[in-house]
């Protein structure tokens, strides 16, 4: 390739991954610069990286071929040179193109960069050794910064020929034995095995004789391994660093024997150890998995654990089911989870919650003191409750939600309630309403016994005993508690009731209630069970002095003549004014109201 | 028994299941003179043969290919995929066939196949050697996703992957290949599948990891404990399915959970498991769920590679960020 002495041409040379061309990123010199052996000369840039092009001569550039953004083909002219004489090695450009028979020289393992380093090599050795030659640890072929020393293969003072391994050299990718590039005597091996190179800094120093004095000392050419880096001798092909330890680390048995126990639902606690020292081990696991050892079907039960932590507090937060903003609410309001109904989806605290323990000071616990609803709309309807508006204020009590408080506190510090309970088995029952069932019932009961219908003035001890009755309705709404009356309940049909009813829930709606609706009632009826509620103790509204709740009905098993039978069972909760009516007066009405219910229609 | 590294445990296994099993045979790239380029094959064509330990061309796509072929007619090939960054050319074939399979044939073909891959960074290597990409198969129905953390857990797993009838991604955190040892005696007992392992009790927190980042995470655990922070720690072992039932038992006992992957953060599988807790233990939680993850950006050469690697003190930062929360 070389033309005569002093011109020579640079030919493109495989920059290490045989691919066919290269882009000249930039030009690092220019036509008639004088340059230095190995001085950078060009950016060409690959498909894989940027690599620096060394100038291969000393002398002075008279031609570049390319400019920056052009493709150059391996084994074109890259750059020509006009020697200076200072280079007598002709041969020296087709070194680059003897890549691969130096690769195969050099024995290193991974391709990638295997050539490159040949290549790196090559081009160092493109000088030819003057006198007391360094040697500069040469990039390996991964643009990492360093390299350590594995081992060296020669000792000073030994004299090597042209691309004799001289040492191995551990880069995060591989390790490679890198060659001579000249043929001369070792004066210095800069560094010892384990010691970290850093790229284009002395490897080895060369001396042209053998008049190496003091560093001529014999450096054994193997040297053994740090004796706690337990590198396995195959680590040749280790492509990174990949950290290496000895230690020995225990396995955490119960963790596998726990989670192979899970795996196969085995009830541990019923597994033996047949290890060391009663050890359970994973053939016990699967023996008790053989013998029906199993868990239950219920999900284990897990107590929950106090840390020291929690222990400051006098609570532990995960003793309650409450989602995060919950919880800083109830911090925010300083309110004690331990304090507040969990009202919620499986025993979840909810903001409303709360609220409720802040509010208690100010606002009467209205919905624990009395039971308060009736209504035909079904139970999922009507749980959801509009009436609330959560704030950290008090809220004064207006309208009907006072007038409810007043009710009920007069109720409370008069009344001496009594409330008995009972169900009606309404297993006869076809599809009707059930509302005008309660309120026929009450009429029939207050036929039989007329002291429950009645209302009683404790301050003059007098009683009106009621010939005609008139059934009060506790109706809940998003206002408060309203207990309007169908009248003469006693002389209606179904169909009137029912209208009445309706009448009076459509008064409610629109606000359009009179006060002779809810004027006049002599006994009052609780449907609670159409939201829920089994039993309650409903609260008699004075000068009343009976009340009858009705919960919500259930399938039960009941020993019959038959045998054992589904039945459909009405739980009834009566409460009475003691004052007024004595007990077996409110269980005879309570019989009659049975009586009436269980009625087959 | 001997002291043996991650990768001469997964080394065991094989060997152990290749001298009780004749359908069982391994090939990839370089696995069979060379021995792999960790070494996890070393040895295994001297002792089984060139027919059951056979070298590939550079051709992953073919690779998973011919082990779905062998894994239908009932072998157990156990292939290897050099590093993970160059399983792509395979995907193909593993999510559009080997995934599918039991699915597409009604039950009729099963893939007892196992495909092992090197992944994860922290060894100064190239470009696409250092990715934590299991949240790309762990995402795909079909497939199980298995991340030994410690040299028992990859004997153990081993085993039972390559005797599973469906087919395993096993992925090696190659970072810890020889980071430490454990005695292992060579009996054949293989771990269970799908399932977490709670390496550490605690009460204050749960923090939740697989692979190389166990270490950072256990460590970071031992620490938390001088400063009197007792932190659950879970390897979750099979990335998919998971094992979310153990996580969710820990969580609702501790209320704070924090998950330690390398993988970036965004659509990983940290992401799918603090979505199950949001979900399933909300009311149980006492701070948001944290994430320590590398970062979202391509995993950077040797010399960022510790900037971008999550640790020990990001976890106990994080950790107390959960702890303090209010």
């Amino acid at each position: 390739m070389n033309t005569t002495n002093s011109l020579k041409i640079f030919n493109l040379p495989d920059l290490g991954e045989g691919l066919p061309d290269a882009e000249i990123v930039r030009w690092l010199v220019k036509e008639g610069e004088k340059v230095e052996l190995h001085q950078p000369m060009v950016e060409m840039e690959t498909a894989k990286a940027v690599v620096e092009v060394p100038c291969p001569f000393a002398g002075t550039i008279t031609k570049l071929h390319g400019q920056a953004g052009d493709v150059i083909d391996v084994g074109s002219a890259l750059a020509e040179f006009d020697g200076d004489g200072s280079l007598r090695h002709e041969e020296l450009p087709d070194k680059f193109e003897l890549t691969e028979s130096e690769l195969a020289k050099s024995e290193v393992v991974t391709s990638e960069a295997d050539s490159t380093l040949a290549q790196e090599i090559s081009q160092q050795s493109a000088g030819q050794i003057s006198a007391n030659e360094v040697f500069n640890l040469p990039d390996l072929g991964e643009g990492l910064p360093d390299a350590e020393i594995v081992r060296w293969l020669v000792a000073e003072g030994q004299v090597l020929e042209l691309h004799q391994p001289m040492v191995e050299m551990e880069t995060a990718k591989a390790v490679v034995e890198v060659p001579s590039p000249f043929a001369a005597k070792v004066a210095k091996l800069h560094g010892q095995a384990g010691d970290v190179i850093e790229v284009g800094a002395p490897l080895v120093s060369f001396g042209e004789s053998g008049v190496l004095s003091s560093s001529s000392a014999v450096v054994p050419p193997v040297k053994q391994d740090e004796p706690d880096d337990n590198k396995p001798a195959d680590a040749a092909t280790v492509v990174g660093a990949v950290q290496v330890g000895n230690k020995v680390v225990l396995e955490s048995a119960s963790a596998v024997i726990k989670a192979l126990a899970k795996k196969l639902k085995v009830d541990l606690t019923q597994v033996s150890g047949s290890g060391n020292n009663g050890a359970i081990t994973q053939s016990d696991v699967k023996l008790a998995k053989k013998e029906g050892k199993l868990l239950g079907t219920k999900k284990a039960v897990f107590t929950p654990v106090t840390s020291p932590n929690q222990l400051l507090n006098d609570e532990n937060p995960l003793d309650f089911r409450a989602s995060p903003a919950v919880r800083a609410h109830a911090r925010r309001l300083n309110v004690a989870l331990s304090q507040c109904a969990a009202s919620g989806k499986k025993g979840t605290i909810t903001k409303a919650d709360v609220d409720g323990v802040s509010n208690t000071t100010s606002n009467a616990p209205a919905s624990s003191s009395s039971a308060v609803v009736v209504s035909s709309q079904s139970a999922s309807q009507s749980i959801v409750s509009k009436s609330v508006q959560a704030s950290s204020e008090p809220q004064t009590v207006r309208g009907v939600r006072r007038a409810m408080a007043m009710g009920m506190s007069k109720s409370h510090a008069t009344v001496v309630p009594t409330t008995l309970m009972e169900d009606a088995d309404i297993t006869g029952w076809s599809k009707q309403d059930s509302l005008t069932r309660y309120v026929r019932a009450l009429v029939f009961a207050s036929k039989i016994e007329p002291s429950l219908n009645c209302w009683f003035d404790g301050e003059k001890f007098e009683r009106i005993v009621h010939l005609n009755v008139h059934v009060g309705l506790a109706i809940d709404s998003p206002d408060g508690l309203y207990v309007p009356v169908v009248h003469d309940a006693d002389s209606k049909n179904a169909m009137q009731i029912r209208t009445r009813v309706q009448e009076l829930r459509q008064k409610i709606e629109s606000k359009g209630l009179k006060q002779e609706d809810q004027q006049g009632a002599t006994i009052t009826l609780s449907n609670f069970g159409s939201i829920t509620g089994r039993y309650g103790s409903p609260v008699v509204s004075p000068p009343q002095v009976a009340i009858l709740g009705t919960g919500r009905f259930r399938n039960e098993l009941k020993l019959t003549d038959k045998g054992i039978e589904n039945r459909k069972m009405l739980p009834l909760s009566l409460t009475f004014d003691h004052r007024a009516c004595t007990g077996g007066e409110a269980a005879r009405f309570l019989v009659a109201i049975i009586e009436d219910l269980q009625r087959a229609e | 028994m001997s002291a043996i590294t991650l990768i001469e445990a997964v080394n065991m296994a094989i060997a152990h299941e290749m001298g009780i099993d004749q359908e069982v045979v391994v090939f990839g790239e370089d696995v069979g003179i060379n021995g792999g380029v960790f070494r996890a094959t070393d040895g295994l064509q001297e002792k089984f043969g060139k027919e059951r330990v056979i070298d590939t061309p550079l051709a992953e796509a073919m690779i998973a290919g011919i082990a779905i072929g062998m894994a239908a007619q009932g072998m157990k090939p156990v292939a290897e995929i050099q590093f993970m960054g160059f399983i792509f050319p395979a995907a193909d074939q593993i999510i559009s066939h080997c995934a599918r399979m039991r699915n597409r044939t009604r039950g009729r073909l099963t893939l007892p196949m196992v495909i092992r891959a090197p992944f994860g960074g922290g060894i100064h290597a190239p470009e696409n050697h250092s990715e934590s990409t299991e949240a790309i198969f762990a995402h795909i129905p079909g497939l199980k996703v298995v991340i030994p953390s410690n040299p028992s857990r990859a004997y153990g797993l081993m085993l039972a992957a390559i005797r599973d009838p469906d087919p395993v991604i096993f992925l090696e955190p190659k970072r810890v290949y020889r980071i430490e040892k454990h005695e292992i005696e060579d009996n054949g007992e293989d771990y269970p599948l799908g399932m977490c392992f709670v390496d550490r009790e605690g009460t204050d927190i749960t923090l939740i990891s697989w692979g190389a980042m166990l270490h950072e995470t256990k460590q970071a655990a031992e620490k938390l404990a001088t400063d009197g922070i007792s932190a659950e720690v879970i390897d979750v072992a099979t990335v998919s399915p998971l094992d979310i039932d153990t996580i969710l038992e820990s969580v609702e006992k501790t209320g704070r959970a924090c998950i330690v992957q390398e993988a970036p953060k965004a659509g990983a599988v940290g992401s799918e498991i603090a979505a199950e807790i949001a979900e399933k233990s909300l009311m149980s939680l006492l701070a948001p769920i944290g994430r320590v993850s590398g970062y979202d950006t391509v995993i950077p050469y040797y010399r960022l590679e510790k900037q971008y690697m999550p640790k020990v003190e990001h976890i106990v930062e994080e950790v107390k960020r959960l702890v303090e929360y209010r």
